[in-house]
């Protein structure tokens, strides 16, 4: 495959070219309720390529092998007339030319498991759930994904990789009158199916704090302080911070890239960020990224100094800064932007009952419901939360979204736990100037924090 | 196509084939500079089936794909009981969203129209970093089924993006527009973007408390998508939806009426048929306040003992492909204009909020109608913005909050998610200073 791959690319009037293919297996079991509503097999493959001139650049997506060779032309042709229409050069960071097979070796692989004990697993999960009582629905699911993917560039670099990733996630939907709440779950995370096993007692205690949230009362609106637990503050990092630390994402606006030069102080010396790929059990561990560059752990703040920046090739020869092997396409359909891999704060030293007993009047803030980011600008939803009072956890709230500003909420982390723990959901959508990529290679990791102030949302 | 269908009905009972393939070509402007072409022909597949009364389905590339039959009849073997059939429907509306002279537009057409709406913006905004993206999409499906529906469909249309980010923070302001055919980028667009940007200058952060907030056709699927939620006939037939019972009631304002229609002529995006093969109408779901009807694919409407009503989409919140199951989804959404034009409704807010987006929607309960979200906009001081929001969340829930417009705007524009209005309501719970 990597022969015929080089040759497609091999003649081509252009300074250099890339070709991906990737071959993708897929299986899905879905609940919702006590229904089977799918159960799918998915076999698909395709390819793409990006070619490059001193000025100019040029991408493609091919679904057949035998489209590749012209389109390649095509594409070199596109580069050159975006070069003749452009003075602004293209530079490229110097990587060093890779080879070889990076496969995969799970110790349980769930790929083995057949499609009838994938079912089965799912649907224990699932009727568990649905036996409790104030339960109306579930959706709960069983998604693994596989990937073989072969990377040619005209550099030299010829490999050969696999990314397999296997969870059950859902949403547990409880009800009492006109009231309805839902809860997320997620297990898994990795290529280890013993992740799946077992998991019932946590299961339960999740639809405990589903059934609690019933009775629990509407968060008021304010700006306050906050302890976001490890799963919370994981999200939080990764939309708050994570995603200007993508250099793709302020390479084009001159104000931010003035704001985060390397060297900036953006939070107390407790702070530490790191982004780490080679942590492979989490969800955005991996060798190579889809540029052939080798992964790296980046340390993106480092005692509340902003240290480093994940770089495709591109951005690290415009930025002038070294190269982190941050490039993820989620599928042959897309070309690859530059993505966080598993980003965590680093461990601290305070303890979760001296960040509550800190607190006069706010929230401690649980579990990760999504969040959004644009710009310095920032939004995330926590699945419940507590209020605090006078250094006491009280009543649980519900309907929990905040919001702020990076800078100043980077500043205001005013203490970081001992207790770093990573959530065994990965997922990411970005956009990065083309269409939407759901990355479920996306790791956040992060030990219980208190934030000074962040502004909540509320009806009242 | 058929001799796919034929097989699958040899080895099978019922099959569906949904062919889909996709053509694009997208030029890239960034910071102001042309950056990049991206071209994409892509291919996929998914072929449904019911055996021995049991759901299956399989995804590949092509339909020649040799092992989609037997992934297909593997997973049925497991499936519960299909409470459907697959589409039998011969007949379908004319619906021809397509232009031939869009698929023949190339990159130097739409190197033209970026340059052109770049020196048109530039000279107004010469520090704004410019991002610019023109594309020319062709998309062609075809549906068969083992019941005797074979449609296709071929689709074309040009759509330009501008957006630009907030200098020295806060986040970008963006217009978008597309069309069935190639066109040049509307005046008023481009004029409205510069003025937007232009407000951008200052940033304000309203007092806590209930303020109007007039809602920008880009910021539409703030409410919309709740709504859209609501009418789910998944969500309706597991009693899940507020609306659930609600049927010929008043749910919005009088002043609020909301059309599905994915026949609207010479837009992109319109469908004779939906993704299961089943005849799209015109409906209006909400008309005058009032809930007149669901949103209902083939599973929901066997479920609810109903015709489907054309609304079987393979599209989700955030992802559409063909390797998703068709599940309920509006085909094209036409927020009804109303009779004062906006600019005058801007005038009327004394103290309040232009909502032009809002980060973190998905977060909320919006399935029960609720919104919670970093409102993007402008904050407004009688009748003038006086700057960008900053710090500043909004957060109700719409079967409230928009029992209350004021007033809807004459003019309907492509928003995020629909053609609509803006929405002016009473008052909406703010969280800022």
């Amino acid at each position: 495959m990597k022969d015929s791959l080089a040759q497609v690319i091999s003649d081509l009037p252009v300074d250099y070219a890339d070709i991906r293919y990737e071959e993708n297996e897929k299986t899905l079991v879905c609940y919702e309720g006590n229904e089977l509503r799918e159960v799918a097999a998915t076999s698909t493959h395709g390819g793409h390529l990006r070619a490059y001139t001193a000025d100019g650049k040029a991408i493609a997506s091919f679904s057949r092998l035998t489209d590749a060779r012209p389109l390649a032309h095509a594409t070199a042709d596109s580069a050159r007339l975006v070069g003749s229409r452009r003075d602004h050069p293209l530079r490229m960071a110097p990587a060093p030319a890779e080879r070889g097979a990076f496969l995969l070796s799970p110790r349980n692989d769930p790929r083995r498991l057949s499609l009838k004990d994938k079912q089965d697993l799912t649907q224990h999960y699932n009727s568990l759930i649905l036996a409790q009582p104030q339960v109306v629905t579930t959706d709960c699911q069983y998604d693994e994904f596989h990937s073989h993917r072969f990377f040619v560039n005209t550099e030299g670099t010829a490999v050969e990789y696999e990314l397999l990733i296997v969870n059950i996630v859902g949403l547990i939907v409880v009800q009492e009158g006109s009231l309805v709440e839902r809860v997320r779950f997620a297990f898994g995370g990795n290529d280890d199916l013993a992740n799946l096993l077992h998991r019932d007692e946590e299961l339960l205690e999740r639809v405990g704090h589903a059934r609690q949230l019933l009775s629990a009362v509407p968060v008021l609106a304010g700006a306050v302080p906050v302890i976001l637990d490890p799963d919370e503050a994981g999200v939080f990092i990764h939309e708050a911070f994570g995603h200007l630390s993508e250099a793709d994402g302020i390479q084009d606006n001159p104000s931010f890239r003035a704001r985060l030069t390397l060297g900036t102080r953006l939070g107390r010396p407790i702070l530490s960020v790191s982004d780490d790929p080679t942590l492979l059990d989490r969800p955005g561990g991996c060798v190579v990224d889809d540029e052939g560059v080798r992964a790296v752990r980046t340390r993106l703040i480092t005692a509340g100094v902003l240290t480093g920046r994940l770089h495709s090739r591109e951005t690290a020869a415009e930025f002038g800064e070294p190269l982190s092997g941050n490039m993820r396409a989620v599928d042959a359909e897309f070309t690859p932007i530059v993505r966080m891999s598993n980003i965590l704060i680093e461990p601290g030293s305070a303890t979760f009952e001296e960040m509550v007993a800190s607190i006069d009047d706010g929230y401690y803030l649980v579990g990760a419901k999504g969040g959004q980011t644009s710009g310095d600008q920032f939004s995330f939803g926590a699945q419940w939360g507590h209020q605090i009072h006078s250094g006491r956890l009280g009543k649980m709230v519900r309907d929990v979204n905040m919001s702020g500003e990076l800078f100043s909420t980077l500043e205001g982390i005013s203490m970081v736990g001992d207790d770093l723990k990573f959530g065994e959901r990965g997922g990411c959508g970005k956009g990065g100037g083309g269409p939407m990529q759901l990355n479920r290679k996306s790791g956040k990791g992060a030990p219980h924090i208190k934030i000074d102030r962040v502004t909540i949302g509320g009806t009242r | 196509m058929t001799r796919l269908i034929n097989e699958a009905k040899r080895s099978v009972g019922q099959a569906e084939l949904y062919v889909r393939r996709e053509r694009r070509i997208q030029v890239r402007y960034r910071d102001s500079r042309l950056a990049a072409v991206a071209a994409d022909d892509l291919f996929s597949t998914a072929l449904r089936v019911i055996d021995k009364g049991r759901l299956g389905a399989a995804f590949g590339v092509l339909p020649d794909d040799p092992g989609l039959v037997a992934r297909a009849k593997a997973t049925a073997a497991l499936g519960d009981p299909a409470p459907f059939a697959f589409s039998r429907s011969r007949r379908f509306a004319n619906v021809h969203p397509y232009d031939a002279a869009t698929s023949r537009l190339r990159a130097p057409q739409l190197i033209g129209l970026c340059e052109r709406t770049r020196e048109r913006v530039k000279p107004a905004l010469p520090k704004a970093a410019l991002s610019i993206q023109a594309s020319a999409n062709h998309e062609e499906i075809e549906l068969e089924t083992t019941g005797g529906t074979h449609v296709a469909h071929e689709g074309s249309s040009v759509t330009l993006a501008v957006h630009a980010p907030i200098e020295g923070g806060g986040t970008s302001v963006a217009k978008w527009t597309s069309s069935v055919s190639p066109f040049e980028a509307p005046e008023e667009l481009l004029d409205e973007f510069v003025e937007w940007y232009r407000w951008t200058e200052t940033s304000s952060t309203p007092k806590t408390g209930r303020h109007p907030v007039l809602f920008a056709p880009e910021a539409a699927s703030l409410y919309l998508l709740p709504l859209f939620s609501g009418l789910d006939g998944g969500a309706v037939a597991k009693g899940t939806s507020p609306l659930a019972h609600r049927l010929g009631q008043s749910i919005l304002s009088s002043l609020l009426t909301v059309v599905d229609d994915a026949l609207a002529q010479d837009r992109p995006g319109s469908r004779a048929f939906d993704d299961e093969g089943t005849p799209c109408a015109r409906r209006a779901v909400v008309e005058s306040g009032v809930l007149k009807t669901f949103l209902l694919d083939r599973h929901s409407s066997a479920k609810l003992a109903q015709a489907p009503t054309g609304n079987g989409y393979k599209r989700r919140l955030f992802s559409s492909g063909t390797e998703l199951a068709p599940n309920p989804w509006p085909g094209q959404v036409f927020v009804e204009p109303g009779r004062t034009p906006w600019r005058e409704l801007l005038s009327q807010i004394d103290d309040g909020l232009l909502v032009t987006g809002g980060l973190g929607f998905h977060s909320a309960n919006y399935p029960q109608g609720q919104f919670s979200v970093q409102a993007l906009g402008y904050h407004v001081q009688r009748g003038r913005v006086v700057g960008r929001l900053e710090r500043t969340m909004i957060a109700g829930n719409i079967y409230e909050e928009f029992q209350h417009v004021r007033a809807v705007s004459l003019e309907q524009r492509e928003g995020s998610g629909a053609y609509a209005p803006y929405v002016l309501l009473e008052a909406v719970q703010v969280a800022g200073n």
